[in-house]
């Protein structure tokens, strides 16, 4: 970069340089010999691939030319590197979520119940497999597996049992995943409303909505991925028109990340998938001033505490310059960046109460980061859906780094740490390089068909373990001090008595309905999915008519046929 | 890419990788596929969400010795024994099943009853597995025909 520097830029410079010189003369007579002290085979890289260096100095800001005004501005200014909001933290404290559900609606109101009462601001609704797959319970798919890792939610009876006693409004955010039922969910949470009089405007629903996701990551596609998409960005499109307020689509690093790719290669695929839904909404002629702000991103990092705090504020900055700069938005919610994440840590299976403290850095890494809205795993997380105890330490957790210890007093506050700003820079390159990759191969479909994103995530995933198994990754009870790992018999004990009563409710619901109204609603559902039209508001009757679930998944699956899942590996 | 192997007149270890049920955590499934592939054993992944039934026929199809399922859904006490009670059916005694993921340790004498040779852990170094598979494969190796 040919810019003359005024005068203060080049004094810094100039100290820069003495600091690099005294910073090689420290290495060499005082650090080195001191090496021979460590013996272990640890290497000194991020999970990412990033050296690290044993210490960092304004040397290394010189180095990546940091530029304060530039790189980082103020909290709810562009680049939003330092926060997406003005106050952050000090004036408008991060949410503490829960991810719950499990069994059938009643039991999971019950635990909603002892949720509210510990403190949770937003309930996230853990949906059973055959949910998220779109079957319903009395499909032959379903069985063993009803009410087992989440909650059986058939039709609308469900939710209404399910959010008895708990109004739409009396939390921050209610929601759930639904990443391949997306119209579906939104429709239940839209029909929720209603049946508990309370308009659309007075709550916000979240949803994570991100088909793409599913295909390389997390596994509960239906439909092949083009038509998922678009189902999905029915949704942004629909909450565009009629609830402005919610939070439609959540756009996951998570499961990519976890899954083998890295956080870095995660954060670059997810990024290519906001693209592709935004460009489907882009071409439906709505204007991205109006649907990036209903747009979250759900970031992951679990192994490098500084790498996570790095991928938020890189992730941050990347995300406003592409909105300003691909896309042209003009103003700042657009650009502003909202981020929900879920706190791990490299849990595992031995000595479960280990992963209390695991997942607490994890999250508060996190929180330093600037997150939004905090999720905390809980420490039985790697074995089964967390139990009660399990459930409230998670939010204690979060209550304690919220509110104890002074982690939240004042923003952004690792902006300018010689490490943490390099980090940040140098990640948001592997970021930006991931993106050229996937702009190469023709962008988010493709990560799918051509097999990019499973490979990233198998080569990542295969190098993870022989770092484990080499000891080259420290990990507590399973390379250094090992234990036998251990499931103890509480794990996934699915309640049969849920699962039956669930069936019972949905035989009850399917027999007592209004059956015309039912088969008029599902029609319209059909016709508008053939003439490519908006799903939600013909999806929004039928659920209103009791429609199951597996009814308007079918019509789809008849329309658009089903997802082979791949075979490679 | 065939190795030469110490024992050139009898074949390589065969094992199906497979996920059963709505599962669709297959990361682990994949990185023990790899493993055993490196191992220098023949390995076919079934793909996700397959139905025991499926698998049954696969295996085979794929003539295999042993069939790994990966399972973390909570749902291995219903599926491993059907999946064995298949195989039987099919006359495929002679193809072994091990299983990993998230079992709970009291599920695990109940399902060697049942059929299942070994269940492996989340954790479970791959060597440990491997290991496993080259022992037991020893006296019930096919020759090659």
């Amino acid at each position: 970069m040919n810019v003359v520097k005024p005068p203060s830029a080049f004094q810094a410079d100039h100290a820069g340089n003495e600091v690099a010189a005294e910073c090689e003369r420290w290495q060499r007579e005082a650090f080195e010999p001191s090496r021979g002290n460590r013996r272990d085979r640890k290497k000194f890289a991020t999970d990412t691939g990033i050296p690290i260096d044993p210490l960092y100095t304004p040397a290394n800001l010189e180095r990546i030319g940091f530029d304060y005004l530039r790189d980082l501005g103020f909290p709810g200014e562009y680049p939003f590197t330092r926060g997406e909001r003005p106050g952050m933290n000090r004036t408008e404290p991060f949410v503490v979520s829960a991810y719950a559900g499990y069994g059938d609606a009643e039991a999971s109101n019950a635990r909603f119940k002892k949720l509210i009462e510990v403190g949770t601001e937003q309930i996230l609704v853990a949906l059973d497999l055959p949910t998220q797959c779109g079957y319903d319970s009395d499909h032959e798919m379903a069985a063993a597996e009803v009410g087992s890792v989440g909650v059986a939610i058939d039709t609308l009876a469900d939710m209404e049992i399910m959010f008895g006693g708990i109004p739409a409004d009396s939390l921050k955010r209610i929601g759930a995943l639904g990443n391949s039922i997306g119209p579906i969910v939104l429709a239940q949470y839209a029909a929720l409303g209603e049946k508990q009089g309370i308009p659309w405007s007075r709550y916000t629903v979240n949803l994570q909505n991100d088909p793409l996701k599913e295909y390389i990551a997390r596994g509960t596609q239906i439909l092949p991925p083009e038509p998922a998409a678009k189902l999905a960005s029915d949704c942004v499109a629909w909450c565009a028109e009629h609830a402005p307020n919610w939070s439609p689509m959540t756009v996951c690093v998570n499961h990519i990340n976890a899954g083998g790719a890295g956080s870095s290669m995660g954060t670059s695929i997810a990024l290519a998938n906001v693209q592709h839904y935004v460009e489907l909404l882009l071409k439906q002629g709505y204007s991205i001033d109006r649907i990036a702000p209903l747009l979250h991103m759900f970031p992951d990092e679990r192994h490098d505490f500084f790498v996570s705090i790095a991928n938020l504020r890189a992730l941050r900055r990347i995300w406003a310059r592409m909105m300003k700069e691909r896309y042209g938005a003009q103003s700042p919610e657009a650009m502003a960046c909202h981020t929900t994440v879920y706190g791990h840590g490299q849990e595992a299976l031995a000595e479960p109460l280990n992963n209390i403290p695991r997942t607490a850095f994890g999250t508060l890494a996190y929180v330093l980061g600037g997150a939004s809205y905090v999720y905390l795993a809980g420490y039985d997380e790697a074995v089964s859906t967390p139990n009660e105890n399990s459930a409230r330490v998670a939010l204690r957790t979060l209550q304690i780094i919220a509110n104890e210890h002074g982690f939240a007093d004042t923003i952004d506050p690792l902006g300018g740490s010689y490490y943490v700003e390099t980090l940040t820079a140098e990640v948001e390159k592997q970021i930006l390089d991931g993106m050229a990759q996937i702009e190469r191969i023709g962008g988010a479909l493709p990560v799918i068909s051509t097999g990019f994103g499973r490979r990233k995530m198998t080569e990542g995933a295969v190098r993870r373990q022989r770092a484990i198994d080499s000891g080259e990754r420290p990990w507590v009870t399973v390379n250094m001090w090992q234990q036998k790992p251990n499931v103890p018999n509480t794990a996934f004990r699915g309640d049969a008595k849920a699962a039956d009563r669930q069936l019972a409710r949905l035989a009850q619901v399917k027999s007592t309905r209004d059956q015309a109204r039912v088969k008029t609603t599902l029609a319209e559902v059909e016709r508008a999915t053939a003439e490519n039209r908006n799903v939600v508001p013909a999806v929004l009757d039928a659920v209103r008519a009791y429609a199951t679930e597996g009814e308007i998944v079918d019509i789809w699956r008849r329309r658009f046929g089903t997802f082979v899942p791949s075979t490679d590996f | 890419m065939i190795a030469a192997t110490a024992t050139p007149s009898r074949r390589k270890i065969r094992v199906l990788i497979a996920k059963v049920g709505l599962d669709g955590h297959d990361v682990g499934a994949r990185v023990v596929a790899r493993g055993l592939l490196d191992a220098g054993m023949e390995v076919i992944y079934t793909g996700l969400r397959r139905t025991t039934e499926e698998v049954v026929r696969a295996a085979i199809e794929e003539d295999v010795d042993w069939i790994g399922v990966s399972i973390l859904s909570g749902a291995h006490q219903v599926l491993l024994p059907k999946l064995r009670r298949l195989l039987d059916e099919a006359g495929a005694q002679d193809i072994r099943i091990i299983a990993g993921g998230i079992i709970p340790q009291e599920d695990i004498p109940g399902l060697q009853h049942d059929g299942v040779a070994q269940v492996f852990l989340s954790g479970t170094p791959i060597a440990e597995i491997v290991d496993f598979l080259m022992r037991e494969s020893v006296q019930p190796l096919k020759e090659v025909p």
